[in-house]
């Protein structure tokens, strides 16, 4: 088998490594492909559904984020289609929990703000379901909105494989679905917690945040979790 | 017991087994599968087990045959004779059973169907021949056509039996493989008998097995996937639990050829029985040496271990069931890496479904070539079905793939229960679609199923009637995949819950036609994006039925109505629900029983204009679904709303009533209405129409207002007197009629159209269908309307001494029972059967006992006259009934017996149609039929202001339909002339007692008495008088009140 691959990105003849993600490729071919729950560093859990692209010769959409790019694909990151499906996760997102941005600390700073933006979404046809569900003030630093999460699991991932907690997790399922710490205890009495506040930086949402910090103000250090999850060599 | 270790051990053990298959005793089995011990098996089995203690006969427990609707049942085999199974056998009957088993003798009132050889495909028992009574089992229509390969055990054998699974052929395909050593020729084998996955995706299980064979690790691990989860699927469970060795061997033989060393076999916990029956399996195969170090001592260890599943639907899902046997949360990853390439902790593993497995000892012993002579060219060999839902049979079938879906209804479900007509079968549980009756040719294989946007899934087949609501079926499906998915991804977490809510929003009637694209569009995501197969296909149930039952879907939306019933926030009550007039039954009757007979008119009025009419011609679609019939006979709802009727018009209540109906009538609105056609359709919207303020002309082409009202339905039904006073009650709302003038002929539509805002078109169907036989041109045929009309208007007809009517609806009841009343003898043929009859019921009893005599299956082959052209006779075809067609009916089939009667002539009463002319000169949009085209909701024609309804858009139909269409058409026309919707200020509301009663008051049903035959048939005298004030008040008293809700 040959070491290196070239598979076609839009048109665009790019080559890459064994082992490499659709996502990598497109990347090295300077294409934005919009995602949320994919974590440079950190394995991929294929959830958020917006990186996917279609792939000439197969009749289902793939996430670029988990599928391994084949010598001789041709991928087109960006149709009509995508863009629609792409727009309806967004507004999927924005209609689950409580995403109003002006009065959120991560208003300006937000990963799902950005994508709404850049996708387009104006609008959102579906009913807002505005569960009302619990806030998490009990530690000390940090402040878990569940009403601002978008369960990436980028906490849990980040947690479990780069600081090796393992404090997050889910419990329940479907549209019950719930980032919880420990065994669903206060994050205060999570005593797995080392207080190291990755989780909050890979947040991409003002879901986890740092306490004190009031509208607009709470910027997350996103690149820099993911650069030592990077040098510590990303698992796949 | 013996370790099986080389061919004399095996040998061995097959002899035990036989002597307890064949013993020199009787043999006595009971079907104990959990659908038997749901159905009393489990009592049956004591029974006989108490009465075998003195018998000495032989019990024993087997798994399940198929038929649940016969459960439970019991096999007895006398040696010698063949093997009987007796159905729907009860505690009690256990003596007999024994005794005349001992005797030599079957009971044969128990007695079902017999067998006299089986074929194991892995061997052949003869159980031998006698009981030329007995039907054999393939000749039971449920068996017809089903070929036993998965289930070719199942209800034979004892599945806690080793030693009987071993006698019927058992592990010999397993000791084959082990002796001739070549894993690559097994898997070839596989490949060629084109053998697909049974769970559903159908993915070819031959390639499956090589890419773990070719795969190198430490460990590889097969597993077989038995969280069975769809609604109303049993087929893995009935497998497990009627023959769980055949899953064993399947299993010991992938794990050979493929190299693996441990099997799992992941189970729903919620199937006891099948969990008990496994884990007893698996240790007998180890202590039979099957499993374990040196399997069947030729140096091969393989062992298979059993995992209860907590039931999470998701887990049915490899990657997701991998992640459970691991330990952690049933949840799905990605693929790739497909489990052949990383699966179980890591390592390589295979994954098929307990069906696929139970196929492999066939092939391995029969051959590919053997088995792919089963099936389509695609897809070889057989499914498991489990058929439910409204047919007569349920139960599990074993059918080739390919067979149409129609042999699963009609031949094998023998039909709808009940005699409903069937609108739907749902394929595949949640994951499937509905494939709706015009579709029932389509071949039930993986391809075919896809197109039709549904799936083969695991072989659930729900069948659905008329009263099934498609909406909330694909609402149902989506509750269900909504609370099973998992919640990983986005679009099968938050877009099935979204399109529950809007699912939700048409079953409550809040819905719209955006809301309705939107979930369209988001049915279409979720398939496309989501992670697993859960999301991938959860959205099946909603597209498929978007697109095949989008009417039912626009009915919720637009017409704010679920004809099924099942949407009970759109309906006050089942009664209310399906009179096409929705007249509001519980309060009418609510405000008889308080005495209130003037509020009560009022009520009946305003929801019905014509109710002394209707309430003696209605076919009364109310009583078919009322609630009372669960404790004894529906509600005599016509009768009591023609006791009403009657009670106020013409007496002296009726002036001040009719004041106060006049008072509700709103302010002139100065639009002109006009409306062709004073039936039915055509006073119920001049009605409401004047009502509601509009200037109103009627033009009608007769002498008289009334349509088929006054000049088809015979007096001795509908008095003319009756009639006249309601049209009188109608005109005092305030319109004008002009009678004798006929749209087309006297009066242009253009012109109407000029001096009008708008116009209603209720012309009705006059004109007799031309009817298929010859002769109809010979003196003495007549047509049954013009017949009745002539009859109507007091003109004499000749009919001579004998009449034939043909036909089987309402028209050929009244022709036949006013040929009587002429003094002819009168015979009805009909092509179908009585039950077949669209003529009401109480209609065609009553003309049997004036003396009409009945042909069924019987269709005109040709009326023969004499030289002067009189009809002489009738020939009349045998028919026999043959496939069901759309009304859920059999279709008639000419026999080729042809018989000829007497007659003097012939009434056709075979349906009318639209007058052409009139249709064509109209510049309307026309539907084939030549009907007029008219939206369905609102009732415009292609033309604006004109709108139509009754007869002439819906076909020859019934009064209180065409009472429908006015009512509609009044409604919708104000609301286009006003532009808002004004219609519910007309009504009035009245306060009454909303306390249900207990649930058995009133007694027994009430009728109206009918005068003798002897007086009826000399003149047209009214066949049925009203119901006493006392019997009225009392049959009230007998609804249920279902509107009242808690």
């Amino acid at each position: 088998m040959p070491q290196k691959r070239s598979i076609r990105i839009d048109g665009e003849l790019v080559q890459v490594a064994r082992g490499e993600t659709i996502l990598d490729a497109a990347r090295a071919a300077g294409r934005t492909i919009p995602t949320l729950c994919h974590f440079d560093g950190l394995r991929n859990s294929g959830a958020c559904r917006l990186c996917i692209v279609e792939v000439s010769g197969s009749n289902r959409l793939l996430p670029a984020c988990t599928t391994p790019a084949e010598d001789g694909m041709a991928v087109t990151t960006s149709s009509p289609k995508l863009t629609a499906y792409r727009r309806m996760t967004i507004e999927l997102l924005l209609a689950e929990r409580n995403h109003l941005c002006s009065v959120c600390v991560s208003n300006g700073h937000c990963e799902l703000q950005a994508l709404a933006t850049s996708i387009g979404v104006t609008s959102v046809r579906f009913r807002y379901r505005y569960p009302a569900l619990p806030v998490d003030q009990s530690h000390e630093r940090y402040v878990l909105d569940h009403n601002r999460c978008v369960l990436c699991s980028r906490c849990v991932r980040v947690c479990a494989e780069l600081e090796g907690a393992h404090v997050w997790d889910f419990m329940s399922r479907g549209i019950q679905l719930r980032v919880v710490s420990d065994l669903d205890q206060p994050w205060a009495e999570a005593l797995a917690c080392t207080n190291c506040g990755k989780c909050v930086q890979a947040c991409p949402t003002g879901a986890l945040v740092e306490k004190g910090r009031a509208v607009e103000e709470m910027a997350k250090r996103c690149s820099q979790v993911a650069q030592v999850a990077m040098k510590r060599g990303a698992p796949r | 017991m013996s370790r099986m270790e080389d061919i004399s051990t095996f040998n061995a053990v097959r002899e035990a087994g036989l002597a307890k298959l064949l013993p020199d005793v009787p043999r006595v089995t009971v079907g104990m599968g959990t659908c038997g011990r749901g159905n009393g098996a489990e009592g049956v089995y004591h029974a006989l087990a108490e009465a075998n203690d003195r018998a000495g006969g032989l019990l024993a427990s087997v798994g399940c045959f198929g038929p649940c609707s016969e459960e439970p049942l019991v096999g007895v085999w006398i040696p010698g004779s063949p093997l009987v199974i007796l159905r729907r056998v009860q505690q009690g009957d256990a003596e007999r059973i024994l005794a005349d088993a001992l005797d030599g003798r079957i009971p044969p009132d128990l007695a079902w169907c017999k067998v006299e050889e089986w074929d194991h495909l892995t061997a052949q028992i003869k159980y031998g021949h006698g009981y030329p009574e007995l039907p054999s089992w393939h000749e039971v229509p449920f068996f017809a056509g089903q070929k036993k390969i998965v289930l070719r055990n199942c209800g034979f054998i004892d599945p806690e039996d080793i030693e009987e699974y071993v006698a019927v052929g058992g592990y010999q395909a397993l000791y084959k493989v082990l002796i001739d050593n070549q894993p690559a020729c097994v898997i070839e084998q596989i490949k060629a008998a084109r053998l697909r996955g049974r769970g559903g995706a159908g993915f070819s299980t031959g390639i499956k097995w090589d890419y773990l064979a070719k795969a190198t690790a430490d460990a590889k691990y097969i597993i077989c996937n038995a969280d069975e989860g769809d609604p109303g699927a049993y087929m893995n469970r009935n497998e497990i639990e009627s023959d769980p060795h055949s899953l064993l061997e399947g299993m010991i033989i992938g794990g050979f050829v493929m190299g693996a060393s441990l099997g799992i076999i992941y189970v729903r916990a919620e199937y006891p029985v099948a969990v008990h029956r496994l884990t007893h399996a698996i240790e007998q195969a180890r202590e039979y040496g099957l499993l374990g170090d040196n399997v069947l001592g030729r140096g091969f260890h393989f062992d298979i271990e059993m995992v209860e599943g907590a039931g999470a639907f998701v887990c049915g899902e490899e990657t997701a069931l991998i992640a459970s046997l691991e330990g952690l949360a049933g949840r799905p990853r990605p693929r790739p890496p497909f489990p052949a390439q990383r699966g179980l902790w890591g390592r390589p593993t295979n994954i098929n479904n307990v069906e696929t497995w139970c196929n492999i000892a066939p092939i391995v012993v029969k051959g590919a070539g053997w088995f792919t002579q089963t099936g389509s060219a695609k897809s070889a060999g057989t499914k498991v079905f489990s058929l439910v839902g409204k047919v007569q049979n349920t139960g599990l079938v074993e059918m080739p793939l390919g067979t149409p879906i129609k042999t699963f209804v009609y031949d094998i479900g023998g039909g709808g229960a009940g005699g409903k007509s069937i609108k739907s079968v749902q394929t595949g549980g949640p994951s499937g679609g509905c494939i709706p009756q015009e579709m029932f040719d389509t071949p039930v294989d993986y391809e075919t199923l896809a197109q039709l946007g549904s799936i083969m899934g695991s072989g659930g087949m729900v069948v659905m009637d008329e009263d099934n609501c498609m909406v909330d079926v694909a609402r149902y499906f989506v509750e269900f995949t909504h609370s099973e998915s998992c919640g990983k991804c986005v679009p099968c977490r938050v877009g099935l819950d979204q399109a529950l809510d809007i699912l939700n929003s048409f079953t409550e009637g809040t819905g719209s036609l955006a809301q309705l694209e939107l979930l369209g569009e988001l049915g279409r995501m979720v398939r496309d994006t989501s992670l697993c197969g859960l999301g991938q296909t959860a959205p099946n149930p909603v597209l498929t039925t978007m697109r095949h039952f989008r009417h039912e879907f626009e009915d919720h939306i637009l017409g704010r109505r679920c004809n099924a019933g099942v949407c009970t926030q759109l309906a006050l009550s089942p009664c209310e629900n399906s009179c096409p007039l929705h007249m509001n039954v519980p309060r009418y009757l609510q405000l008889l029983k308080e005495g209130r007979m003037e509020d009560a008119f009022i009520s009946v009025l305003l929801d019905n204009p014509l109710p002394a009419s209707t309430g003696r011609v209605c076919q009364h679609p109310c009583e078919d679904r009322c609630r009372r019939q669960t404790v004894d006979e529906a509600v005599n709802m016509r009768e009591v709303h023609r006791f009403i009727a009657d009670s106020v018009l013409g007496s002296e209540q009726w002036g001040p009533v009719m004041d106060r109906i006049q008072a509700r009538k709103l302010a002139s609105t100065g639009q002109r209405i006009a409306i062709t056609g004073a039936g039915p359709a055509g006073l119920t919207a001049a009605f409401y129409l004047a009502l509601l303020g509009h200037d109103v002309t009627v033009f009608e082409s007769r002498q008289e207002p009334g349509g088929m009202l006054r000049y088809a339905l015979p007096e001795y039904r509908l008095p003319k007197a009756v009639l006249a006073r309601e049209i009188e009650g109608i005109r005092c709302v305030g319109m004008r009629f002009e009678c004798g003038k006929k749209v087309g002929a006297d009066l242009g539509l253009d012109e109407i159209e000029g001096q009008f805002d708008a116009v209603f078109l209720s012309i009705g169907t006059w004109q007799e269908a031309a009817a298929p036989v010859a002769g109809a041109e010979l003196k003495g045929v007549r047509a049954a309307v013009p017949f009745l009309e002539t009859i109507a208007r007091g003109e004499p007809v000749a009919l001579g001494r004998r009449v034939a009517v043909i036909g089987g609806g309402n028209a050929a009841i009244d022709s036949a029972r006013t040929a009587v009343r002429l003094g002819a003898e009168t015979t009805v043929v009909y092509r179908r059967e009585r039950k077949d009859m669209p003529a009401i019921a109480e209609e065609t009893a009553e003309a049997e006992r004036e003396g009409v005599r009945f042909l069924f299956l019987a269709a005109p082959h040709r009326i023969v006259g004499d030289p002067r052209g009189n009809v002489k006779g009738l020939e009349i075809m045998k028919t026999r009934l043959g496939e069901f067609d759309k009304s859920g009916r059999q279709k008639p089939v000419a026999t080729g017996e042809i018989t000829r009667f007497d007659c003097d002539s012939v009434i056709l009463a075979v349906g009318e149609s639209v007058d052409l002319e009139f249709g064509r000169l109209s510049g309307l949009g026309l539907s084939p039929s030549g009907t007029i085209v008219a939206d369905r909701f609102t009732l415009e024609t292609s033309r604006s202001n004109v709108f139509a309804g009754g007869d002439v858009v819906s076909g020859a139909s019934n009064v209180t339909k065409a009472m429908a269409y006015g009512k509609r058409a009044a409604r919708s026309m104000d609301r286009r002339l006003t532009g808002s919707d004004r219609f519910p200020a007309l009504l009035e509301a009245f306060e009454y007692d909303q306390t249900p009663p207990p649930p058995a008051a009133g007694g027994p049903r009430r009728r109206g008495h009918e005068r003798p035959v002897s007086v009826r048939v000399r003149g047209s005298e009214e066949v049925v008088e009203g119901l006493t004030t006392a019997d009225a008040i009392e049959e009230a008293a007998r609804c249920l009140r279902c509107d009242v809700r808690a």
